[in-house]
């Protein structure tokens, strides 16, 4: 039989994307559950199946007998120009359902320029983007992951955001839902003001912001008793016992991250002054080597897959990374099975290491220096030094290895040319490490590409009241780099710096960027983090015909005295910490790592992790 | 160590997989299943797998033939059932077979049974296009479109009725290295030869595959 999905999927490129019916994908009669929950990522679908967030809660909420978790992703245009053609809504994988008529639609905030995508399948899925204007009888709208920390430009379209980590929290939160269905749904309000009681859950309805003359925030106040004023995010506490799937849906189609990923910690000890998630996501803690063995064969054995990843924020500062590399070995040479390692650090790089992972091809290897002066490397607290760089890549080339990527960030807080100067230098100086070895004992072809992206100071950072680099003086940084670079053997790629700007806009902004964001949807933008798609000319047609200038989020330096427009928001540290760490960037002082010395950010009051090992000189 | 002749097939909810997708959906199946694959001899190990036919996206099919090596002590009927089990579903191996020497040869294959539904408003004359001598079409070859002649290639094409916007046809044509024509090229010779007949939509499932006449297993 032919029918209208034929038509469409003969229509469309990657077909499978919109298919479903993967290995491990869950069906299950919706007449039989009480709740209808659609994992929303607001992408396509070869990167929403690379999410290890998404793995998580899917296979957790699908554990429950009363509840249905279906994916539900941004068609890609082919596609959505084939939907609108046939009069088709935005539709779930599983059951092939539309969206409008689920319980719950749960987005994952992971980046800023996703924003457009959001308000895009609201559109696809015809339910109206702003939250006052849905009434009863849609779904609820609510958003998680990174971006909810800073959720202000986009706090109209959501009903309620969960803030930290959600394996806790969603159930919570279904219950409460499933309990008001059961007592006939009354109106959405009384739920949100059952759902506010939930740790961790943040209803912006409930906040009234007010500004000041000069367009900043004066305060940000609730008007509704049951909303506290400050709303906490949460974490799981025993990390080793918490939430893990055994399982993982296994796509037809390629996508990004096509492996076994296995999370061994979450949190980062390193406090990098420029790097929100290592803010955001602390206290470190991590997971036992044998529940990680365990896990990874559960899910090489479900999924069949031939790779698998650890996946953390700094991996090498696992301290079961050489029990786990040599138990997982044990398995993945016998099988054939390919083990990668990424996010390792320069200063504690082993080289015997990834001489036992990568048996076979020496493919590139990336290191992040971020800063091209010791200055600056300090200001940014990366705690590497140029010692540590050269001695890493000369046991790298006297490997074998002949393609090495090093990236950095320009336009960060107090560079000057000298910083700029210092990237070219310091790649020369690599250069330099690889013509040190004899001819005859080197690999030939030498390959070294520096890269390049620009600075974002993101909220809950140390850097939140730094100003961004105009477009203008990125160029001109850009254009710098390139004269110095010192030979032709060394490759300089760069970030375009308007999706950067945007980023800016974005991560600084407060409500009333939120009706630029559907303005800008209005006139045809979205995936703006693909060059493809992304139209620059758009979005600033976008903000101006809703009377926003853009540069008043990216260009201003913030005081301390300053509202910002997530001080509502507790994310586990405190804004003292970021106050200490912005002074000590300006004084370029290092603040030494989490097992080394507390520096008292906040997040002992978890009482998990590395806040209860002993250490170094004081405790908190 | 064997080598195996598989017979297996796919229904509409695995349709729109491409041919690299399918293989590597299938090596994970073989990697979660209790079978063992023989590798490749080489810097870059690969499982040893020949499949006859790739097929083509949105086509369902009941005659699809590999030949792949395992190392296993299971029999036949026992490696069926354990490929049944690991594959995702809408993919299903009907019949497995243990080659003792060189007795299956899979590139012999030179014909394949397809049932086709064309939607259109009106039904193509089928018999009054087997009576043309020459059936000449703009048909993809491996440099560029070029004008063919597949009336040669159609040994029998068969109108099973027309009935809501649908008309179904049989058709056994050429398939293979030597020439390889697919279902919808034919319903391009109806478009072109058939007065009247405008199809919009074609969907095709395979039958059968034989070599000179033969089934393979």
């Amino acid at each position: 039989m032919i029918t209208l999905k034929d038509k469409i999927l003969s229509g469309v490129m990657k077909p499978t994307r919109y298919t479903g019916g993967e290995l491990n994908a869950v069906i299950k009669d919706a007449s039989k559950v009480d709740i209808r929950f659609g994992f929303c990522f607001p992408d396509v679908y070869e990167i929403a199946m690379s999410h290890l967030g998404m793995k998580i809660i899917y296979h957790l909420l699908n554990e429950r007998e009363d509840t249905w978790c279906e994916r539900i992703f941004a068609p890609w245009e082919d596609m959505e120009r084939q939907m609108k053609e046939h009069g088709m809504k935005l539709f779930a994988l599983e059951s092939g359902g539309e969206a409008s008529d689920f319980d719950i639609l749960g987005f994952t905030l992971q980046y800023e320029l996703s924003y457009s995508n959001i308000v895009n399948m609201l559109r696809l899925a015809g339910i109206p983007p702003l939250a006052s204007e849905r009434g009863d009888g849609y779904p609820l709208i609510y958003g998680g992951g990174p971006c909810a920390y800073n959720a202000e430009p986009i706090a109209d379209i959501f009903d309620f955001f969960m803030l930290g980590e959600g394996e806790e929290q969603i159930h919570e939160t279904v219950d409460v839902i499933k309990q008001w269905k059961k007592e006939g749904g009354r109106s959405k309000k009384e739920l949100l003001q059952r759902l506010v009681k939930i740790g961790g859950i943040y209803v912006p309805s409930f906040y009234d912001v007010d500004y000041n003359s000069d367009g900043t925030v004066k305060s940000i106040v609730p008007n509704d008793p049951n909303a506290p004023a400050v709303i906490k995010k949460r974490i799981m506490k025993d990390f080793d016992a918490a939430y893990a799937p055994d399982k993982i849906i296994v796509p037809f189609g390629e996508v990004v991250h096509d492996r076994v990923m296995l999370e061994v910690m979450r949190g980062c000890m390193r406090g990098c002054r420029f790097c929100q998630a290592g803010y955001i996501y602390r206290p470190l803690r991590e997971r036992k080597p044998e529940t990680l063995l365990d896990l990874a064969n559960e899910l090489l054995g479900c999924s069949g897959y031939d790779e698998i990843s650890l996946s953390s924020l700094s991996t090498s500062d696992f301290s079961g990374l050489p029990e786990l590399t040599d138990g997982l070995l044990k398995v993945t040479e016998e099988k054939k099975i390919g083990l990668s390692l990424p996010s390792l650090r320069i200063d504690n790089f082993s080289l015997e290491l990834m001489e036992k992972v990568q048996k076979v091809r020496k493919t590139g290897i990336t290191f992040a220096p971020e800063a091209g002066t010791q200055r600056l490397r300090d200001v940014i607290n990366k705690n590497i030094t140029e010692d540590d760089i050269l001695k890493s890549t000369a046991l790298l080339f006297a490997g074998g290895w002949t393609n090495v990527k090093l990236y950095f960030m320009i336009g960060l807080p107090s560079e000057t040319d000298e910083d700029i100067k210092g990237i070219a230098e310091l790649a020369g100086r690599v250069l330099g490490v690889y013509f040190d070895i004899p001819k005859e004992e080197r690999a030939k072809n030498i390959s070294i590409t520096v890269s390049t992206s620009s600075f974002v100071p993101k909220p809950f950072t140390a850097f939140q009241w730094f100003p961004m680099d105009t477009r203008e003086e990125l160029v001109r940084k850009q254009r710098l780099l390139r004269e110095n670079i010192p030979s032709k053997r060394i490759r300089y790629t760069y970030h375009d710096n308007k999706t950067s700007y945007l980023e800016g806009v974005f991560a600084h902004g407060d409500r009333r960027r939120c009706k630029t964001i559907i303005r800008a949807v209005e006139l045809g933008c979205k995936f703006d983090g693909w060059n493809d798609f992304f139209d620059f000319e758009l979005w600033m047609r976008a903000f101006e015909e809703t009377g926003i200038d853009p540069d008043f989020y990216t260009s201003r330096e913030r005081s301390y005295e300053e509202v910002l427009p997530w001080d509502h928001i507790d994310a586990g540290i405190t804004k003292e910490f970021l106050i200490r760490e912005n002074e000590k960037a300006r004084a370029a002082k290092t603040t030494p790592h989490c097992r080394l010395e507390c520096a008292n950010c906040g997040a002992a009051r978890f009482g998990a992790g590395v806040c209860t090992e002993k250490r170094g000189v004081r405790g908190e | 160590m064997s080598n195996y002749i598989l017979k297996y097939g796919r229904d509409e909810r695995v349709k729109f997989i491409s041919h690299l997708d399918f293989v590597r959906c299938f090596h994970r199946a073989v990697r979660r299943s209790r079978l063992n694959f023989v590798f490749s001899q080489g810097f870059n190990p690969h499982p040893v797998m020949t499949i006859a036919q790739p097929l083509p996206v949105g086509v369902t099919s009941e005659c699809e033939y590999m030949k792949v090596g395992f190392v296993t002590d299971m029999s036949c009927g026992e490696i069926a059932a354990e490929l049944n089990r690991c594959m995702p579903p809408g993919f299903k191996v009907y019949a497995v077979y243990k080659l003792e020497g060189k007795e299956i040869d899979l590139t012999k294959i030179n014909s394949a049974e397809y049932m086709t539904e064309i939607e259109c408003s009106a039904p193509a004359d089928t018999q009054a296009l087997m009576r043309e001598t020459e059936l000449i079409v703009p048909k993809k070859t491996k440099s560029g479109i070029k004008e063919s002649d597949i009336r040669p290639h159609i040994s029998e094409l068969e109108d099973l009725g027309f009935r809501d916007g649908i008309q179904t046809v049989r058709m056994a044509v050429s398939c293979g290295s030597a020439y390889n024509l697919k279902p919808e090229t034919v319903v391009e010779a109806m478009k072109k030869y058939c007065p009247g007949f405008e199809p919009v939509f074609t969907a095709s499932h395979k039958r059968r595959m034989t070599a000179d006449g033969a089934e393979i297993l």
